[in-house]
């Protein structure tokens, strides 16, 4: 890969936290400038490296998927690779015209029109007045908003803004395309349509990096996969390898750290959940499932008095905390008292429905009537659930019904 | 240098760009309209008048005083504004800066480009003067361009400094009327240039700006050369500076997006 349409040599990138992280004040500088003439002294404290020894290239024509958790260095590697600020450390090439559907509308102007915006927008992103002129149809119409071309800009709402700024991006066509977030921009529609420019895109053998919260879209598109880690490269190669170890580490974080026998009954609580552990049909423990099979989730707790109305909910949360749906006990039916000191509760869910992927498990104890939280664990327990992925963006989400399809006439 | 002269080249569009939106919003939801860009230079005039020439009976090279006044105080307004507005353009533009890859100085020529407009709109009042105070034009104020372009490097190279340093010190952006209204002062605007002592004289053309000024004075005005001893020294001093200043901002730029 000597001739990478983009190469990374051991990127690093560091920042200086100080106080007014933003505005340095000139005695901060004589202090730094002190600081290098000495030439000693301890490296300074402030100093924090976003990236570290990135490494990789890409070939002309290739989709590249970045993965990685807030704060992982996707922005930062997002920035040297549009060249908006440089490495601290190390060498970096891009061979070709270059854009970035990032930061869609930074460029716009409240005071002008939508027009006069997609020509200002058109041009920062490098295109030449006459081409944004060629495109200017197709820009408008892809936005959906040729009623309020002639309007001012800060009167569009924010989603017409995003749609115009999306359109102005998608049309500069760059030999290299950075996109994060291709989903987060505008209704249900509007998102299909970015997919589909997205897959022309790819059929026109253009070199893509994606960055997305939706593995489905970066396991959909990419061809090899980044995961970044604490501003490394955590791991480089096949999509769903890299996926999956990623949803593995992801969810494992944190997940069971709770042993039951380290539960302390506070003295001004009533109640506290202790451990939450996945069991399979035969009851041992186990967080790999297939899609339909049973899982058991024992729920332990303790007491001090009986406690009649309690109820326990379950819920189930996807990669990136978003509540998928929970199930809560009926205070009827699981009664509290302070007989037991020490109580196991057992939920079974059969089948389960959710697709490939990882899960995580929350549990939290409450009074219905008055709404008050005795005790909440999230994170509590995670099940992996292996199979079959949601298999194309039509059918993406995260669960699978039980259904049968049928001629009916 | 030749860097940023082949940036702006090939980013024409772009510099354009940026320059229409700068005339377009200053002056939308605005009443007067463009009509702002006579109003500043003539207020002042208005004020110098009665200053300098009714109450301190300040001479004027004996043109009338407000078209002496005038005269300096379009091409003033043009720097001033140009230099203001070229300092901030890069903490003005930040969401830009922190997120798009463009060549940083478009921002400053078009900054400068917006200005010039705003200086043929006072050009147009000027026209007016002219021929209100009957003052004949000779060939000499052909002089008018090459001074021009002296200003605009100045402007330029001035603004690289001002800039990349407003970025990181913020303290710049107050500095600089009070900068800017003391360097006038220290400019022919308002009085002629030969109630300077001579003792000072040495010292005080080495201000750029005033062969500039007096210059434009001579050529429009009194239909002579510009001081070209004085000149040339501006040009040096002028090329010192831009040669500096867009080294620095060319230095800095790269930096721009991590401390803006």
């Amino acid at each position: 890969m000597a001739h990478g349409v983009i190469e990374l040599n051991n990127v690093s990138k560091r920042y200086r936290l100080r106080r007014g992280w933003h505005v340095k004040s000139i005695r901060d500088e004589f202090e730094r400038l002190a600081r290098r003439l000495v030439r000693r002294g301890p490296p300074s404290q402030d100093d924090f490296w976003a990236l570290k020894n990135v490494t990789f290239s890409l070939e002309k024509g290739e989709v590249l998927g970045l993965v990685g958790r807030n704060g992982a260095g996707k922005s930062t590697l997002l920035k040297i690779l549009s060249q908006v600020t440089v490495p601290t450390v190390g060498s970096f090439v891009a061979r070709g015209r270059l854009g970035a559907l990032i930061e869609i509308g930074a460029g716009f102007h409240p005071e002008l029109s939508g027009r006069e915006n997609v020509f200002l927008n058109g041009s920062i992103m490098g295109m030449s007045r006459r081409e944004v002129q060629e495109k200017f149809e197709r820009i408008v119409a892809f936005a959906e908003i040729e009623r309020f071309i002639d309007t001012p800009i800060k009167h569009y709402s924010s989603g017409q803004q995003m749609r115009l700024g999306f359109s102005v991006a998608a049309h500069v066509d760059p030999d290299i395309l950075l996109i994060d977030e291709i989903l987060a921009v505008g209704d249900a529609s509007f998102q299909a349509k970015c997919l589909n420019k997205l897959a022309e895109l790819k059929e026109d053998d253009k070199t893509i990096i994606l960055v997305s919260h939706n593995l489905t879209n970066i396991t959909e598109h990419a061809k090899r996969v980044v995961w970044l880690d604490n501003g490394s490269v955590r791991m480089i190669g096949e999509p769903n390898e890299v996926v999956d170890a990623y949803l593995e580490h992801v969810t494992s974080d944190g997940v069971g750290d709770v042993k039951s026998t380290e539960v302390n009954l506070d003295p001004d609580r009533d109640l506290a959940i202790g451990e939450v552990v996945v069991r399979n049909q035969k009851e041992v423990v186990q967080d790999r499932f297939d899609r339909g099979e049973t899982a058991l989730i024992d729920v332990s707790y303790v007491t001090r008095r009986a406690m009649p109305g309690v109820v326990f909910v379950v819920s189930i949360q996807d990669l990136h905390g978003y509540p998928l749906g929970g199930v809560a006990t009926d205070p009827d039916s699981v009664k509290v008292n302070a007989a037991v000191e020490h109580g196991v509760l057992r939920l079974k869910l059969d089948p389960l429905l959710f697709t490939k992927g990882a899960y995580t498990l929350s549990v939290h104890a409450m009074d219905p009537v008055s709404k008050r939280y005795y005790d909440i664990r999230r994170r509590a327990a995670r099940i992996l659930i292996d199979g079959h992925r949601a298999t194309s963006r039509e059918s993406s989400g995260h669960i699978h019904y039980p259904h049968q399809w049928e001629h009916i006439r | 240098m030749l860097e940023v002269i082949g940036n702006t080249w090939r980013h024409w569009d772009l510099v354009l760009s940026f320059t229409l939106r700068d005339i377009k919003a200053r002056y939308k939801q605005t009443s007067l309209g463009i009509a702002w860009a006579i109003v500043q230079p003539l207020s002042i005039m208005v004020v110098f008048t009665l200053v300098f020439s009714v109450f301190a009976k300040v001479p004027s090279d004996g043109l009338p005083y407000p078209i002496f006044a005038y005269n300096g105080l379009i091409f003033w307004t043009f720097f001033a504004n140009s230099l203001t507005g070229g300092t901030l353009s890069m903490v003005a533009n930040s969401p830009l800066i922190r997120k798009i890859y463009f060549p940083r100085e478009t921002l400053l020529v078009s900054v400068l480009l917006a200005s010039t407009f705003d200086l043929g709109i006072a050009l147009l009042l000027f026209a007016v003067m002219l021929v209100y105070y009957k003052v004949a034009l000779t060939i000499t104020v052909l002089w008018v361009f090459p001074l021009l372009a002296l200003q605009m490097v100045l402007t330029i190279g001035m603004t690289g400094l001002t800039s990349a340093a407003h970025v990181n010190y913020r303290d710049i952006g107050h500095a600089l009327p009070l900068f800017t209204q003391l360097w006038m002062f220290g400019t022919p605007v308002a009085y002629p240039i030969r109630v300077i002592p001579e003792w000072l004289k040495p010292l005080y053309m080495l201000n750029p700006m005033a062969p500039i000024i007096d210059g434009y004075r001579r050529a429009f005005l009194l239909g002579q050369a510009p001081d070209l001893p004085a000149l040339a020294v501006s040009a040096v001093v002028t090329i010192a500076v831009a040669t500096l200043g867009l080294v620095v901002f060319k230095r800095a730029e790269l930096t721009f997006a991590d401390v803006i």
